[in-house]
């Protein structure tokens, strides 16, 4: 992919040294969808905000602000060399934890699930950073342990790294999230050759332990979404989590082959749809631009995950590697888990989409994923010189 | 950062895994999310575009002003007035208090609503708990009803202060006419379970009242209107965005009936009048329990006046939970059934059927207007076809009459012959029936009686008219148990009597077909449809046919009923002024309410003037005896209805 023709110059040292090796189409693909949220996002809020579009009340504004940041942080994290992240990953990852544990005592609660913490004016998401730290700890501990999973006891100690922080996250509870934990391990493990049959067994004691989670380890607000997912109209509170299943189902419906235009969805801008710029918005994507819209949506989000693999194949070295997956694992699942939830397929629960959804923490958290899989793209070359 | 370089050199080498598999699963998942969206986008799409119409624009329906209901001279026969009600919507209300014992603000309310409409608080707070509890807290109550003009104003300031209540006004009717047009008008009400399916395919809505009898129920499409709605936008939170549509209801068209109000009250007093009359006579003494009379014009089918006795008030039905226990008591009132129109219910016709038994004789060629007959006696002793002896009956001494005479006396020996035969006895001499066989004689009456509209409605603009009967051999077989039709059951179904059936508005029509020279005509009672503007949009006219039967057959009838007024059995129809004609009849039944005792039906049917007649008058009480009782009554009416109806509009 690179080209010496016309790169900053693939020998210089500095700032300067690797562009050319800058992964280009997968930043174009974050901000398109970036892009396409932006867009959405104004339509979405169009309910609730009235004001001026040049303002920072306007979450389409503050939107392409948290972008402008992502990006900055996205090129200064790519300066980085990511082995810098991997050496202090087992520091970051003890950090996570104890932010998680934190979180769960003083958090501030929304829609029943304690997430964040009240920074001023800025909410921070802890399980946004707890995620990129679980991913460099089982990149550092493969990494140390000759990149090797086929080891059964290797498997279970990396299993439990991912465990731990999915496990707290559950507690909040958010458990689209702690999918998303369980799926980076998964795909850092089959990455990092896991024997079929460990993972079967893993598969098999899951299946069993499920009776049992459901009656002891959810909650009963969990049990709720799940049960209304699988029959929405028998929602004894109204208008509660069937309500919104419905109203996105509707939504997404309803837009047919090429939707109902841009800030023409009624189920958008009479307020049907709950959290229309967030945990809802590719409703709002799937009501005003239809099915060619979401087309165009999975055809970015598949290059962009695509672009990601790239970078994992050419990394330099193992925790290059598991780096790399981890991170199109975290992309994968948490757009899959979200879409899955405005389509019915999964209980509702609050995961954004990436790039799209309005939300700063989770925006740039993004953007400093993108920036160490730029990290591994640009340093793979520079290894196989020295 | 050689530091760093040197850590990454111990993990220099490369994992095992297949990272095909990373993009196995990216295909695979966004496969999976497209299969859905594609399913629930393009294969539903259709019906969740609907759902999301549904979603946000809120019907409400606009109930045009229904039709209004004139007689044939503009007097208002209903009004449109407003009906209200008391509603309450469960999620609108204040939360229920839960601290016992302080001010709860939801049951003040109930108390509030409880000292203006009378409904107990207690049983408003049962109701709205109940409708909680079933999960549809979003749907109205109605709690109180048919409120009047000082509760629905004092409820309409009240409450302001009472969210969740509110003041409902429906479109109900007041029927201003009398109880003698009950049975014309009808009511209006809730739809039925029958009637709902076919209302739901008008386009009904299951809670829009309808005609429920009368020209209510018959003409409920033309007086309907078509209704508006307006259709309004409206976000998750209930607010109003915009209007998208407003159309405006159409009123109902008007009904301009043929009927002249004050010959209907006057109809009504007289045969009030006259329930009774001539019980001092011996041949009268019963009272009439119900009474009816049509009067019409001959020509074109015209209903001046169509009275059922007794009546009823037809406002009750606009509250009948209220007037349960009256609406109820009408229908279980089997001796009055003032809810049965009698004008259009079935009796044995009696003499009156003699003008179609004249008119076959005559048609078939059996009799002539001269053929005469001796009646020595008010008994005879015959042998029929069958070898049978039969006892035969007539009311009084004839001596030798013809035909004219025969139907002017009302002889119904006379009539036997007419229509069974009659063998030579002792010298007199015998009479031809209708055939030699007296099943074929009956089929043959009975070919003119239908021909002369009976045995079926006669499509007048009134719901459950009464076909009446036309007996014959093989209806006898299945109504009697296998009893074969015999000779005898000729002889009497030439008087009217056996099972023959017919209402007074069918035995109308007979006589306006004899009146007319043989024109079938349709009864109607209303004459125009009138749009609100004013614009005529239907001229009510009936279709005729003709009575298999000549001109000059008929004026044999005529004349034998012209006699009848004039020295006849029926001079007790002559009015002043009037150039009556007609004929009684005094129709034997044996009455079930009586324990089967034999009592009798009063008719009187008849015509005038008697050179081009312009109106019929059918007069019936369902005890009596025709001469004594229902021909003065038609005597009476005919006085009024040329004294003061205008016929020509």
């Amino acid at each position: 992919m690179s080209s010496t023709t016309w790169s900053f110059g693939g020998h210089r040292t500095g700032v300067f040294q690797g562009w050319d090796r800058f992964d280009y189409v997968l930043t174009f693909a974050a901000l398109a969808l970036v892009a396409f949220g932006l867009v959405l996002i104004y339509s979405g809020a169009s309910s609730t905000y009235t004001g001026p579009i040049a303002s920072l009340a306007n979450p389409a504004a503050r939107q392409a602000v948290f972008a402008a940041i992502g990006v900055c942080l996205m090129l200064a994290v790519s300066k980085f060399d990511y082995h810098f992240l991997t050496h202090y990953a087992w520091v970051l990852y003890i950090i996570g934890i104890l932010s998680l544990v934190f979180i769960l005592g003083v958090g501030h609660t929304a829609f029943g699930s304690t997430r964040w913490f009240d920074l001023g004016p800025i909410q921070v998401q802890p399980s946004e950073f707890a995620k990129l730290a679980t991913i460099l700890a089982l990149a550092k501990y493969f990494g140390d342990h000759g990149g090797d999973a086929r080891d059964l006891r290797t498997l279970i100690t990396s299993f439990l790294i991912a465990a731990v922080p999915a496990g707290l996250v559950f507690i909040e509870p958010d458990l689209g999230t702690s999918v998303v934990f369980m799926a980076i391990w998964l795909g850092v493990v089959i990455v990092a050759g896991a024997r079929r049959t460990h993972l079967l067994v893993f598969a098999g004691l899951f299946i069993a332990i499920l009776p049992f989670a459901w009656t002891f380890l959810i909650s009963d607000y969990q049990v709720e979404r799940i049960s209304v997912l699988i029959d929405p109209y028998n929602d004894q509170n109204g208008r509660g989590a069937g309500y919104n299943n419905i109203q996105s189902e509707i939504a997404v419906g309803s837009g047919e082959w090429f939707g109902k235009g841009l800030m023409n969805g009624d189920q958008t801008k009479f307020g049907y749809l709950p959290v229309a710029t967030k945990d809802f918005i590719f409703s709002v994507l799937g009501e005003e631009t239809g099915f060619v819209g979401a087309m165009v949506l999975f055809a970015l989000f598949i290059l962009l995950l695509m672009r990601g693999i790239r970078t994992a194949k050419i990394a330099g070295d193992t925790s290059g590697q598991l780096v790399a997956s981890g991170i199109v694992m975290l992309i994968l699942f948490q757009a899959f888990i979200n879409i899955a939830v405005n389509l019915s397929l999964f209980p509702v629960t609050g995961i954004p989409l990436p790039f799209v959804s309005a939300g700063g923490s989770s925006l740039l958290t993004l953007f400093i994923a993108l920036g160490i899989l730029q990290s591994v793209a640009m340093r793979h070359r520079a290894y196989r010189q020295y | 950062m050689n530091n760093l370089r040197g850590l990454a050199g111990r993990t220099r080498n490369r994992p095992r895994g297949n990272l095909n598999v990373l993009s196995i699963a990216v295909v695979g998942l966004f496969a999976i999310l497209t299969a859905r969206l594609a399913y629930m986008q393009l294969v539903k799409g259709p019906s969740y575009a609907e759902r999301s119409r549904d979603n946000h624009l809120v019907r409400s329906e606009l109930i045009p002003q229904r039709g209004l209901i004139y007689d044939r001279n503009g007097v208002q026969l209903v009004e449109n007035v407003p009906s209200y009600s008391a509603q309450v919507v469960p999620d609108l209300l204040p939360p229920e208090s839960t601290t016992p014992g302080s001010d709860d603000p939801r049951y003040a309310i109930f108390q509030k609503l409880e000292q203006i409409t009378g409904t107990p608080a207690l049983a408003i707070q049962q109701q709205v708990k109940q409708q909680e509890d079933a999960n549809k807290g979003g749907e109205a109550i109605t709690v109180a009803k048919h409120l009047s003009q000082d509760q629905a104003q004092m409820l309409d300031e009240a409450a302001i202060n009472m969210p969740g209540v509110s003041l409902v006004v429906t479109p109900a009717r007041k029927y201003i006419g009398g109880d003698d047009f009950s049975n014309v008008l009808g009511y209006i009400g809730a739809q039925s379970a029958e009637t709902a399916p076919t209302y739901a395919k008008l386009g009904y809505s299951l809670f829009e009242p309808v005609g429920v009898a009368g020209l209510e129920s018959v003409y409920q499409q033309e007086l309907r209107g078509q209704p508006g709605y307006t259709l309004d936008e409206q976000d998750a939170y209930g607010t109003l965005i915009q209007q998208v549509a407003n159309v405006a209801p159409t009123p109902g068209d008007n009904l301009k009936l043929a009927i002249d109000k004050g010959l209907q009250d006057y109809v009504a007093q007289v045969l009030q009048d006259y329930m009774s009359y001539g019980s001092d006579n011996a041949f009268s003494s019963e009272t009439a329990r119900t009474a009816a009379a049509v009067v019409m014009n001959p020509n074109d089918g015209e209903i001046y006046s169509i009275v059922s006795i007794p009546g009823y008030d037809d406002n009750i039905f606009n509250d009948p939970v209220k007037n349960s226990a009256q609406i109820t008591a009408m229908l279980n009132d089997r001796v009055h059934a003032p809810l049965t129109d009698h004008a259009i219910a079935a009796a044995a016709p009696g003499s009156t059927f003699k003008m179609i038994t004249a008119a076959a004789g005559l048609q078939n060629g059996t009799v002539t207007p001269q053929t005469s007959r001796y009646i020595p006696s008010t008994r005879l002793d015959i042998k029929g076809d069958d070898g049978k002896t039969y006892t035969l009956i007539d009311w009084e001494v004839h001596g030798t009459i013809d035909l004219y005479q025969a139907i002017a006396q009302s002889s119904d020996i006379y009539f036997y012959g007419v229509a069974c035969g009659l063998p030579a006895t002792d010298g007199i001499a015998g009479m031809k029936g209708l055939a030699t066989d007296s099943d074929k004689a009956a089929l043959i009456l009975g070919q003119y009686a239908r021909a002369f509209g009976l045995g079926s409605p006669t499509g007048i603009d009134l719901d459950n008219e009464a076909s009446g009967n036309v007996p014959s051999p093989a209806q006898k077989l299945k109504t009697h148990d296998g009893e074969p039709w015999v000779y005898f059951d000729t002889c009497f179904m030439g008087i009217g009597q056996g099972d023959v059936a017919a209402t007074p508005l069918q035995m109308a029509r007979v006589t306006a077909a004899v009146a007319n020279g043989g024109k079938l005509v349709t009864p109607h009672i209303v004459n125009q449809v009138i749009a609100p503007g004013g614009k005529v949009v239907r001229t009510v006219t009936g279709d005729t046919t003709q009575v298999p039967v000549s001109a000059a057959n008929l004026q044999v009838v005529k004349e034998g009923m012209h006699l009848c007024v004039n020295g006849g059995a029926c001079e007790s129809a002559a009015a002043p002024g009037v150039d009556m004609s007609g004929k009684t009849g005094t129709a034997e039944f044996n009455d079930e309410l009586q324990g089967g005792a034999l009592v009798q039906h009063a008719w009187f049917t008849g015509f005038a003037p008697f050179e081009n007649p312009q109106v019929v008058i059918t007069v019936y009480f369902d005890l009596g005896w025709g001469g004594a009782r229902a021909a003065p009554a038609a005597s009476k009416i005919a006085e009024y209805f040329f004294q003061h109806v205008k016929v020509n509009q």
